[in-house]
């Protein structure tokens, strides 16, 4: 999918959020100069480490915080001085924030009563809503009522109902168990594929961010590390932190070899590769990233022969640490058969596979 | 906050003012506690350092019979403060932690003196225990001499012991049992945990109750003024001052001198004990706490409650029957004629406007207490503290040197010369007979000051257990601050807020220090008409009009929870669905 043809409904523009800090002297950049596009019907996730700044952007794009600098535009139209309550957006939040004091119906049809909706459109569009997210014949409980996975039904369905121009969510599944966490996540995937309505994802969960997104804002310190699909942020990551974050990474250092217009050519594992890299070296020197599981072992003298100094069954697969003399690696091999362990101790060939990999700057 | 960077508050500020209704709720608390309460102070504080008052203080800090006021107040404070808080404790430790029969009964008993006014039971001890009591001199035949300290001790320590109950019991029921069990875990007596895990965990909590019951007590005029006899105090000394000497500048000088502890111990109390205590409220107790079971504790303990317990009914039944009977002490045949003088004489008037003017100042307290408590709690501007402290002021200053406060600032015309308009009034005069309404607005104010602060402190405690979230839902869901206030937080916070009317109401009707100075011709408090058939030997007419204020009280109190609603349900459950 391009973005580039599609229509602009949210723009952030170089927006920095300063907090003064603990001792009240000094401040805290928790967001620095993001600059973003998002586009109408994306789902867009914006993913980091704890406290790298996703919920102060999601909060400064909700209108919940002043950007210290930066302006925030909504199709085209300058939204930052406007109060939340103006912003045509709804945010889900992280531990749902139901009215306690309401029921099921009550609560999702809060937003359009405030709109102002006539009485048999409130009725109707609620119970549109109820069916959709599987909430019938619950509308006359109160919210303590639910189980949580109820719960989050009840706050999406808030959220929809109001028809909002973007749905913001900040980690709308991190306070369920891990099975129904799966299964809303499979739920909020299904329901945006349908409604394709603009969403701005927040969360730390890397699985989580790959299954839902579009693209995916990488940050690490308030500042975007990359901006990708999910598959570019995972095989094509552009930075170490990127790789690092996401799956499992294996640096390897690199020789380079020459450089042409079809790539870089450069021995690793005492192999000659050529990876089609975009990197711009400009003579620093360069490393290879490998996933895990484009590294495998095979009884080969011919290989490199590498030390399996431990080996973990993670059932679906096996998870080795490994030392070639100069390093660890992380080597991940499905064994379907439930019969290829390697044990702990022995000296094995490495190979790789070399269209996996992927060159960064050192 | 106040480190606040002046680009960063005036961005937060500027935020704030996104929302004109915010803006003009945020202008009118603070200038009506600009008006109401800091002015008067300042004004007083302004008369008590003029050269005519300077002089003063020379004198009265050199002069031994107001240094012995001074002790006085500072030796009946401290009484007061222990022996509150002992029953207090004694009170909460039975309930939270004894296996023991009628603890409702208790519960109930120990809350009876809230709703009591200021004079009923100091009368009522005088009518049981004084010279002629009917138990020292009709049972034992003494002449006791219950005027003066033993006697005020006893009394202010019934009257304001609830006020450490209700704090002790919260902190012991949030005392985390797991705590206890691995104190036994580790091997160590009941009596061992108390000394060492369970005390020094209250230890903060029961240096607040000492603290705010000194505070009570030396800001009590009621009491001293009936049962001082010749133990005087400078609560007392400045009532006499203003309405005996009409001295306003003295009364300036022993308010201001009276200030300095309670002022000083109300600080100590709100921002040096209460961050140091070490009980979290989590609202989520991990079980519940260990019952003690020991006979020779359970017993003891459970017959000295009963025993304070019949002694507080006794004295409430001496109130209602004194009010039934010719002369209470003397002679105990039934009539009416106390009622019959405080219904159909002068008390109606005291009764109607009292009740009135309390009805008027009870839902303006709990909604300005409510208003200000999600200023303070949900929004950040400069001055949010500076905001809360001089909204507590109403209650931490005491209610003499309020009225005298008043006096001072309200009985003319508040006017400022500017350079081109001349003279500008700025408020027309308000107490006094020639005030607005008669003095009635100073005096409806006066009520409303005196209990914002309890309403402010019950909401902030309501608010901060509110998930913020909940609110930000609301407004994300496009609601504005108003109709998520309205909709939401109010709705939340239902309790607090009724807990507020409820002490507003009862606070009204039984006030009497600062309003005393405030009553006029035209506007008759029921406080002041006791007071005078108190100081004129009445005792039957004094508890007459003490049944019937407590009625009101009681009347009142159903209806608000009829209408506002109870406690119950799903406004304690605030985690938002959690
Ligand atoms: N109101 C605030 N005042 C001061 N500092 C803040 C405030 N809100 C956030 N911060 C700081 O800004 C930084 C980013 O916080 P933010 O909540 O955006 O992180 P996050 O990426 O959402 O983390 P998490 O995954 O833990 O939720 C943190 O260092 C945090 O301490
Ligand atoms: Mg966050």
């Amino acid at each position: 999918m391009s973005q580039n043809n599609q229509e602009v409904r949210l723009k952030l523009e170089n927006i920095t959020k300063e907090f003064p800090d603990r001792g009240g002297s000094g401040t805290v950049k928790a967001v620095d100069d993001i600059s973003l596009d998002i586009c109408a019907g994306e789902f867009l996730t914006l993913l980091g480490p704890s406290g790298c700044g996703k919920t102060t952007t999601l909060r400064l794009i909700a209108g919940f915080e002043n950007p210290t600098t930066g302006r925030i535009l909504l199709d085209n139209q300058d939204v930052t001085p406007q109060p939340p309550n103006k912003r045509d957006m709804a945010l889900v939040f992280q531990n749902y924030a139901l009215f306690p004091h309401m029921s099921v119906f009550d609560n999702i049809a809060y937003g359009l009563q405030t709109q102002r909706v006539k009485r048999q459109d409130i009725q109707h569009r609620v119970n549109e809503a109820l069916l959709m997210m599987g909430l019938q014949g619950l509308g006359d409980r109160r919210p303590n009522q639910l189980s949580g996975g109820q719960q989050q039904r009840v706050a999406l369905a808030r959220s929809l109902v109001v028809e909002p121009r973007i749905l913001l969510f900040d980690e709308p599944l991190s306070n369920l168990d891990a099975k129904l966490r799966v299964q809303m996540r499979g739920e909020i995937h299904r329901l945006q594929r349908r409604l394709r309505i603009t969403s701005v994802y927040v969360t730390h969960d890397q699985i989580e961010a790959m299954a839902l997104s579009d693209r995916i804002v990488v940050m690490n310190a308030g500042k975007i590390e990359q901006i990708g699909t999910p598959s570019d942020i995972y095989h094509r990551p552009a930075t170490r932190f990127v790789a690092d974050f996401i799956g499992r990474a294996n640096f390897v250092g690199v020789t380079v070899l020459s450089e042409s217009a079809a790539g870089v050519e450069v021995e690793i594992f005492k192999r000659r590769v050529t990876v089609a890299s975009s990197v711009r070296r400009d003579g620093a020197p360069l490393v290879a990233m490998l996933r895990s599981e484009s590294l495998t072992l095979r009884h080969d003298p011919a290989l490199p022969q590498v030390l399996v100094e431990q080996a973990m069954f993670l059932g679906s697969e096996v998870e080795y640490i490994v030392n070639t003399g100069s390093q660890q690696l992380v080597v991940v091999e499905q064994d379907p058969r439930g019969v290829h362990v390697v044990a702990e101790g022995e000296t094995i060939g490495l190979d790789f596979v070399p269209e996996a990999v992927h060159l960064l700057p050192a | 906050m106040q480190s606040l960077r002046r680009p960063q508050a005036f961005k937060r500020f500027a935020s704030l003012t996104q929302d004109p209704l915010l803006t003009l709720a945020l202008v009118l608390v603070v200038l009506f506690v600009a008006i109401t309460i800091v002015f008067p102070l300042l004004s007083m504080i302004g008369e008590g350092f003029s050269p005519k008052g300077l002089p003063l203080f020379q004198r009265y800090l050199s002069d031994p019979v107001h240094l012995s006021i001074v002790t006085n107040t500072l030796v009946m404070g401290a009484l007061v403060g222990l022996f509150g808080t002992a029953v207090g404790f004694l009170f909460a430790f039975v309930q939270v932690r004894l296996n023991v029969p009628f603890k409702r009964f208790m519960h109930i008993v120990a809350l009876i003196p809230v709703i009591s006014p200021p004079f009923a039971v100091a009368t009522a001890a005088i009518v049981l225990f004084g010279r002629s009591g009917s138990i020292s001199r009709g049972i034992f035949g003494v002449r006791y001499d219950i005027y003066g300290l033993d006697g005020l001790t006893l009394v202010m320590s019934l009257s304001f012991f609830t006020i450490a109950y209700l704090n002790l019991s919260g902190m012991m029921r949030a005392l985390d049992p797991a705590l206890d069990e691995a104190a036994t875990n580790l091997g160590a007596n009941k009596w061992r945990i108390f000394r060492t895990v369970t005390l020094p965990m209250l230890l903060p909590g029961i240096a607040s109750s000492f603290l705010l019951l000194f505070v009570e007590a030396v800001a009590d005029l009621g009491n001293p003024l009936v049962l001082g006899g010749n133990y005087e105090v400078l609560s007392t000394r400045i009532y006499v001052t203003v309405i005996g000497l009409y001295d306003t500048t003295g009364a300036a000088v022993l308010s201001l001198i009276l200030l300095v502890p309670s002022l000083t111990v109300f600080i100590v109390q709100r921002y040096w004990i209460s961050r140091t205590s070490v009980v979290s409220v989590t609202g989520k107790p991990s079980g519940t706490p260990q019952m003690i079971n020991h006979p020779l504790v359970r017993w003891p303990l459970f017959g000295l409650t009963i025993a304070i317990c019949l002694l507080i009914l006794l004295i409430y039944g001496t109130i209602i029957h004194g009010a039934f009977i010719r002369v209470p002490g003397v002679r105990y045949d039934f009539t009416l004629e106390h009622f019959d003088f405080v219904l159909n004489g002068i008390g109606a008037q005291a009764i109607q406007d009292t009740t009135l003017l309390s009805i008027l100042a009870t839902p303006l307290a709990g909604l300005i207490g409510m208003v200000i408590a999600y200023l303070v709690v949900r929004k950040t501007f400069a001055g949010r503290n500076l905001l809360d402290f001089s909204t507590m002021l109403g209650i931490a200053v005491p209610g003499t040197v309020i009225g005298i406060g008043y006096v001072l600032s309200f009985n003319h015309p508040t006017t400022l010369t500017l350079p081109v308009l001349g003279e500008v009034t700025l408020l027309p005069q308000l107490t006094g007979g020639r005030g607005l309404l008669g003095g009635a607005l100073a005096i409806i104010v006066v009520f409303i000051i005196r209990s914002v602060p309890a309403a402010l402190r019950s909401g902030t405690a309501a608010l901060s257990q509110i998930d913020p979230a909940i609110e930000e839902a609301s407004i994300s869901l496009g609601a504005d601050n108003a109709r998520t206030f309205r909709r939401i937080t109010l709705p939340l916070i239902r309790p607090a807020f009724l807990a507020g009317l409820i002490y507003a109401f009862a606070r009204s009707m039984t006030t009497i220090s600062a309003v005393v100075f405030l009553t006029t011709p035209q506007t008759k408090i029921m406080t002041q008409q006791i007071l005078n058939e108190v100081e004129h030997g009445r005792y039957g007419n004094a508890f007459a009009y003490c049944v019937i204020l407590i009625v009101i009280v009681m009347v009142a109190i159903s209806i608000m929870y009829v209408t506002v609603g109870s406690t119950t349900g799903a406004e304690r459950r605030l985690e938002g669905g959690l």
